[in-house]
C-alpha cells in the first residue's frame, strides 16, 4: 500500500537548512492500523505531510498503490489528494463559512461528483461519524468533538484508501477522545488504512503497530500487545 | 469543478462581505457609468444634429459671393438661377436668398424685421411647415406682387391669432414701409423657445426676392444662393456644376469669387468635433474605470492574504491549482460584473437625466450594453489574474500553518 524508501526532507530557510527526516523507509500494507509517536519536533507531521502528498521530499522514493509517485506534479499530486487520501488535522480545518454539509460535500466537488450524489454522500459519511443532525449549522456553532466528527467525515466522504490523521484528539478532552478513536478504529475495521499521529500512549493503544522517531529517523517499529478495542 | 458551482461560491464569499464588495464596486459602477452617459449623451448628440440638419436637407448647397473680393458685375442674377435649374438637371431647386433689417407692423404692433427675399423654392428647401395659407409662387415672384409669409410667433404677435392669411402687414425701411397681404403662416422655427421669443426679437418676414428689390427700390445684389440636388448623391457634382457656370456666365473664372458649401460636409465636421470630444471624455471616464479595476485587484490580494487557510485547506482535500485560479477569478469576474450592470443601470439613468437638461434624447444602443458588460468582465479578468494566480500558486503546507 505505501512503500517509502529513503525519504529525506530539508527545510531551508534563508541561510539555514534543517533536515526534517534523515532518510526514513517504511512499509504499511492495506488495512494497518499505524500510530507514529516520537518527542515535538522530531519529524512526525513532515513525514505525514510526504505520505499526504501535501509536502515534496528533498529526496527519496515513494511508492502508494503499487505506483510511484516520487516525481508528479502538483495537479497529479492534488489528484491523489482529492481521491486516495483522507486529512484529519489536530485543528478541524474546517471552511468557517460553510455548513457542515458543505463542508462535507466540498472534497466532492473537487472530484467532479455531481451535486445530487454529492448530498447523498455526503449524508452517507456524517452518518458513519455519528453526525446526523446539526449539518446545517456552520462549524463555531457546534463543540470541538463534533467538528472532529465533520472532519472525519470529510476525510472519508471520497472513500479514500488511507486516513492520515496529525493529533485528531490533540485539542478533545479525555472522552471525546475516546468516542473519536472508537470512530477511527471503526473505519480501519471497515477496512481503511490509517495513520495517526499522537503525543498519547492510551490513544496509540487503539492502534494495531506503533512506530517512535526522533530526530527524522525512526527508532522503533512494533506490534501493539495491549490493544484496545472497543 | 462545474462554474455554477464556482458561481455559487464567488456570491457566498461577495455577500459574506457585503460593505468591501460594494465599496469595490464602486469603482467599477463609476466608470461604467460615466462612460455610458458620456458616449450615449455623444452619440444622442450627434444624433440630434445630424436630424437638425437633415430638415434643412443634407442635400443642400449654399453658394456665397465672396463680397471682399467681388466686383459688381459678379453678383449673381435672378436670370443666373432660372439657367443653373434649367441647365443643370441634378439642381432640384434653386433660390437666392436676400435679406435686410426693416420694421414690419400691422394695425396693433410694429416691430423690427427681418425681411427675406426669396423665390417658392425656398420653402422646398428649408423645408417650411405651412400652418396656413401657402407659400408665393413663381407667378408672384415673377410680378413682383407684395405679398409675404410670416411665422406663427409673428401672426399672433401682430394679430392675436394665428391664422392671419388675408390680412396686411406694412414691411420696408425704417423710411418707409410698403403694404404686404399675408399669403401663408409657416410653423415657428425656434419652436425650442416657443412664446419665450422674445418680443424685442426681430420677426421674420419671407417676400418674394423681386418685391424685396422695391422695398429697398435698389438692383438687388444676390450674394447668396440654395440650391438643392435631385438626391443626396449628386450634391457635390450640383455644386461644382453651379459655380462652373456662374464662371463662364460672369466671365470671371480666373478670379475665383464664388464659394459652393456643401452643408453635409458641414455636418461630417461637426459631428467628427463632437465623436472626437465624446471619445476625449469618455477616455477620461475610462480611466476611473481603470482605478475602479485597480480596486478590484487590491481587494482580491487582500481576500488571498485572509484567505490563505482556507486555500490551504481547499488543497489539502484535492483542490487543484486550476481550482483556486478559477475561483478567484471568478469571484473577482463576478465583482466587477455586478459593478457594470450597477454602473449600466446608473449611466442610462445619468445619460436621460442630464440630456433632458441639454435637450438630447442620449442613444442607448444594444451595443453600448453588451460592450459595457463585456468591458467590465474583461477588467474583472485583467485585474483578477494576478491576484488569483498569487492564490493558486500558494504552497499547502505553507498555506495550512498560516495564522
Ligand atoms: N516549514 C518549515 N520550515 C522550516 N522548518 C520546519 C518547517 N516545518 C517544520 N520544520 C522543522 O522541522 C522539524 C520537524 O517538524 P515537524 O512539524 O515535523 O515536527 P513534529 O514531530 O510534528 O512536532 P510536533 O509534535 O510538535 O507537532 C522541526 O524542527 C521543525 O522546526
Ligand atoms: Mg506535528
Amino acid at each position: 500500500m505505501i512503500k517509502i524508501e529513503n525519504i529525506v526532507k530539508v527545510y531551508t530557510t534563508g541561510e539555514i537548512s534543517l533536515t526534517a527526516l534523515k532518510g526514513v523507509s517504511l512499509n504499511i500494507g492495506a488495512g494497518e492500523f499505524v500510530s507514529i509517536m516520537g518527542p515535538s519536533g522530531c519529524g512526525k507531521s513532515t513525514l505525514m505531510n510526504v505520505l499526504g502528498c501535501l509536502d515534496k521530499m528533498t529526496s527519496g522514493k515513494y511508492i502508494l498503490n503499487g505506483k510511484d509517485i516520487s516525481d508528479l506534479t502538483d495537479n497529479e499530486l492534488a489528484e491523489i489528494r482529492c481521491r486516495e487520501i483522507g486529512f484529519v488535522f489536530q485543528s478541524f480545518n474546517l471552511l468557517p463559512r460553510m455548513t457542515i454539509l458543505e463542508n462535507v460535500e466540498l472534497p466532492m466537488i473537487y472530484a467532479g461528483i455531481p451535486k445530487k450524489e454529492r448530498r447523498e454522500k455526503a449524508l452517507a459519511a456524517l452518518e458513519r461519524v455519528d453526525l446526523s443532525n446539526r449539518i446545517k449549522h456552520r462549524p463555531n456553532e457546534i463543540s470541538g468533538g463534533q467538528k472532529q466528527r465533520v472532519a472525519i467525515a470529510r476525510a472519508i466522504v471520497n472513500n479514500p484508501s488511507i486516513i492520515l490523521a496529525d493529533e485528531p484528539t490533540g485539542n478533545l478532552d479525555t472522552k471525546v477522545t475516546k468516542e473519536i478513536m472508537k470512530i477511527i478504529q471503526k473505519l480501519n475495521d471497515d477496512g481503511t488504512t490509517v495513520l495517526l499521529v499522537t503525543h498519547e500512549a492510551d490513544v496509540a493503544k487503539y492502534s494495531k503497530r506503533i512506530i517512535h522517531m526522533l530526530d527524522g529517523e525512526i527508532i522503533d517499529d512494533n506490534k501493539v500487545i495491549d490493544r484496545v478495542v472497543f | 469543478m462545474n462554474l455554477l458551482e464556482n458561481i455559487k461560491m464567488a456570491i457566498d464569499s461577495i455577500l459574506s462581505n457585503k460593505m468591501r464588495s460594494f465599496l469595490t464596486m464602486l469603482g467599477i459602477i463609476i466608470g461604467i457609468s460615466s462612460v455610458i452617459s458620456v458616449v450615449s449623451l455623444g452619440v444622442g448628440g450627434q444624433d440630434t444634429i445630424t436630424g437638425e440638419f437633415e430638415k434643412i436637407g443634407v442635400s443642400t448647397i449654399r453658394i456665397t459671393v465672396k463680397t471682399t473680393e467681388a466686383e459688381t458685375s459678379d453678383y449673381i442674377t435672378y436670370k443666373d438661377i432660372q439657367q443653373l435649374k434649367e441647365k443643370i438637371s441634378y439642381i432640384k431647386y434653386a433660390t437666392p436668398v436676400t435679406y435686410q433689417t426693416g420694421i414690419a407692423s400691422s394695425e396693433k404692433k410694429s416691430r423690427t424685421a427681418m425681411v427675406y427675399g426669396t423665390n417658392e423654392d425656398m420653402q422646398y428647401i428649408d423645408n417650411t411647415e405651412l400652418l396656413y395659407g401657402r407659400f408665393f409662387n413663381n407667378i408672384e415672384f415673377e410680378e413682383r406682387r407684395a405679398v409675404a409669409v410670416i411665422d406663427e410667433t409673428a401672426a399672433k404677435s401682430f394679430f392675436g391669432t394665428s391664422d392671419a392669411v388675408g390680412k396686411t402687414i406694412n414691411v420696408g425701411p425704417n423710411t418707409g414701409t410698403k403694404k404686404a397681404t399675408i399669403i401663408g403662416v409657416a410653423k415657428s422655427q425656434f419652436e425650442m423657445f416657443g412664446d419665450m421669443m422674445d418680443e424685442e426679437m426681430p420677426v421674420i418676414v419671407y417676400v418674394p426676392a423681386t418685391y424685396l428689390d422695391i422695398l429697398y427700390s435698389k438692383e438687388s445684389k444676390i450674394s447668396e444662393l440654395y440650391i438643392m440636388a435631385d438626391s443626396k448623391d449628386n450634391t457635390e457634382a450640383a455644386g461644382i456644376l453651379a459655380k462652373n457656370m456662374l464662371m463662364n456666365r460672369h466671365g470671371n473664372r480666373e478670379r475665383d469669387v464664388y464659394k459652393a458649401e456643401n452643408l453635409m460636409k458641414q455636418l461630417e465636421q461637426i459631428n467628427t468635433v463632437v465623436g472626437i470630444f465624446t471619445a476625449f471624455i469618455a477616455a477620461v471616464a475610462a480611466i476611473s474605470l481603470l482605478v475602479g479595476g485597480v480596486g478590484v485587484m487590491n481587494i482580491m490580494l487582500v481576500s488571498v492574504t485572509e484567505r490563505t487557510r482556507e486555500i490551504g485547506i481547499r488543497k489539502a482535500i484535492g483542490a487543484k491549482t486550476s481550482n483556486i485560479m478559477f475561483q478567484f477569478l471568478t469571484e473577482s469576474v463576478i465583482i466587477s460584473c455586478i459593478g457594470g450592470i450597477i454602473g449600466l443601470i446608473f449611466g442610462i439613468s445619468g445619460a436621460y437625466l442630464l440630456g433632458q437638461l441639454a435637450g438630447i434624447t442620449p442613444s442607448i444602443t444594444p451595443q453600448i450594453v453588451i460592450v459595457s458588460i463585456a468591458f467590465s468582465s474583461a477588467v474583472g479578468i485583467f485585474f483578477g489574474i494576478y491576484p488569483a494566480r498569487k492564490a493558486a500558486k500558494l504552497d499547502p503546507i505553507e498555506a495550512l500553518r498560516y495564522e
